[in-house]
């Protein structure tokens, strides 16, 4: 059995903890530089307004008091997302968090879970399940795990189980809608399979359904009860495993989340378009000191980096412009990176264009001491580099992001940065922006 | 919370220290204050509604929001869209927020109306030299 937990409206939700005064009534979370609405109350949904609308437009309905936004405060929500899934590494047996806002649990046992309604319902012998679904002990530990939740962290959550990460995650959507927010795929789905548009079966995506259309594949059931041949000629392998998870045979794989990654990359829109040299560098530096450390923290080294600018258009989009620059030998050091790269951004930049964004990925990722050309001019010393480092690093960690970093990332005002101008205060991770009590 | 240090008794040379069958971990006040993390946040108080409890103008409250209040409790809740620092009273006459300083008032819930809690408090820190 595989359950899926996850946040209702994980960002506002987060937000209504601490500020309750947006309980009750219809309130989104802007992305980042306070572009498009990303999260939203249920009051929210109710006014008809979708996913995605862009901020400038609500603007007005803002003013008149109607609606409520707040910016992205991604180091609340990522604490909010820590403190759920420690409760669930304490209540399930293995917790893979998937997301932000929602994690994949593999839940105990029925034997672990006790009798607890075993002599309320007449279980069916011979049955799949010796208990009748609405008194299941997976249907009561969910609703244990959800008012834990909710309890220690203020979140409401919708759970789902079922056999398949697949089915799991349509459980979830059905659990969200129901009371008590929990809900057990029936060994049989057939039913729910059949009153789902197969475009909302996880793992489908937008394209898929106009191919599926054509070969007369409209409800998840006629997916489940599709040919495989037809299933691979249409959407390959990828769509006849998540077709084998709908028949409840598990084919997900688990997301392997402490693998070295391919590339490290760090990118940013500008709050205002950009027009000068120093705000690509700046920016650059900044992208670079960042991707740097997340390269540390996975004892890598890069080979070289490609760093790129986004030209402004108005009404969106702009051609992009870039440079590839090769290290002389794999580092791991801000320094030497930027080095590397700096004659490279004047020659990206062109006067009087104004950049709509910036961003750079490193590739060619490699364990120190991978077999490779060594340069004979190398005379830094390795040791006293990466002592550098893992001090910048500890200080960072210690002190804050961005406490210690280098003068090309610029120390005045940085046009750059992300515009969160609605942003809340910080009350978990930060000792001045504590929450007050009167 | 952070990484600790292994302790191991590895001597080059010289006595062997009569202590090391003994070495403990360090006091950790985390350890003494915070008995679920996920479930513990902290707050800054504001005015002196509590001074009659020992809670002072801008002390640091420890907060579990696992606990249910029970009568008699120091408890966070909100009123009216603002937290507030109070003693949780339940009785036949329902329930009420008593500050610990004449010059507030108690707050009644009326009937019907559901108290917005959010946490027990569970220790005060007073700090003497500045707030932070």
């Amino acid at each position: 059995m595989i359950g899926l937990v996850d946040g209702n409206n994980f960002f506002v939700s987060c937000e209504r903890v601490f500020n309750r005064k947006l309980v009750g009534r219809p309130v989104a979370v802007l992305s980042n530089n306070d572009g498009c609405c990303v999260s939203r109350s249920n009051e929210f949904k109710a006014l008809g307004i979708p996913m995605g609308t862009p901020y400038f437009q609500l603007k007005n309905r803002e003013a008149t008091g109607e609606l409520s936004f707040c910016s992205s405060n991604y180091e609340l929500y990522g604490d909010m997302s820590r403190r759920i899934v420690s409760i669930l590494r304490d209540e399930a047996v293995d917790v893979e968090q998937y997301s932000i806002d929602e994690a994949f649990i593999t839940p105990p046992s029925l034997e672990a879970l006790g009798n607890g309604e075993r002599g309320m319902g007449n279980g069916e012998i011979g049955s799949r399940s010796p208990f009748p679904i609405t008194h299941s002990p997976y249907l009561a530990y969910g609703r244990r795990l959800r008012a834990k939740i909710l309890r220690w962290v203020g979140i409401p959550c919708g759970v789902g189980f079922a056999p398949t990460k697949t089915l799991a995650k349509i459980a979830n959507h059905i659990g969200k809608k129901r009371p008590d927010g929990v809900f057990l795929m029936p060994d049989d789905p057939t039913e729910i399979l059949a009153s789902l548009p197969v475009g909302e079966v996880w793992g489908v995506g937008r394209r898929l359904p106009v191919k599926l259309r054509a070969s007369r594949i409209i409800t998840a059931q006629q997916l489940h009860d599709a040919p495989d041949a037809t299933i691979r000629s249409i959407g390959g392998v990828t769509l006849l495993r998540t077709v084998m998870e709908l028949r409840g045979i598990p084919c997900c794989e688990e997301k392997d989340y402490d693998a070295a990654p391919d590339t490290v990359s760090c990118s940013r829109s500008f709050g205002t378009p950009a027009t000068t040299l120093e705000a690509l560098e700046e920016s650059m530096a900044s992208f670079a000191a960042q991707a740097a450390a997340k390269l540390r923290r996975h004892g890598l080294l890069a080979s070289g980096c490609n760093i790129y600018a986004q030209i402004f258009a108005a009404g969106g989009g702009g051609d992009f412009v870039g440079r590839t620059v090769a290290f002389p030998v794999p580092t791991d050091a801000t320094n030497e990176m930027l080095r590397a790269f700096r004659p490279e951004v004047t020659a990206l930049y062109t006067p009087g264009l104004r950049y709509r964004k910036t961003g750079i990925v490193f590739f060619g990722l490699e364990k120190p001491g991978a077999p490779r050309q060594t340069d004979l001019f190398d005379t830094t010393p390795p040791t006293g580099r990466s002592r550098l480092y893992k001090a910048v690093d500890a200080l960072n960690a210690r002190y804050g992001k961005g406490k210690v970093f280098s003068a090309a990332e610029g120390i005045g005002q940085r046009s750059w940065q992300m515009k969160r101008s609605k942003l809340s205060k910080r009350p978990t991770t930060r000792w001045n922006e504590l929450m007050t009590v009167r | 919370m952070g990484a600790k240090a292994k302790v191991s008794g590895s001597v080059v040379a010289g006595f062997p220290s009569p202590a090391e069958q003994y070495l403990e971990p360090p006091l950790d006040l985390n350890e003494l204050l915070v008995k679920r993390p996920a479930a513990t946040y902290f707050v800054r108080v504001e005015g002196d509604s509590m001074s009659g409890a020992g809670i002072s103008d801008g002390d640091l409250l420890v907060v579990d929001r696992s606990l249910r209040p029970a009568d008699g409790d120091v408890i966070i809740a909100n009123v009216d869209g603002d937290f507030t620092v109070k003693t949780y009273r339940r009785d036949k006459d329902g329930i009420r927020l008593e500050p610990a300083n004449p010059a507030y008032p108690v707050i009644r819930l009326h009937a019907g109306q559901e108290l917005d809690y959010f946490g027990k408090v569970t220790a005060c820190i007073h700090r003497f030299a500045g707030k932070k």
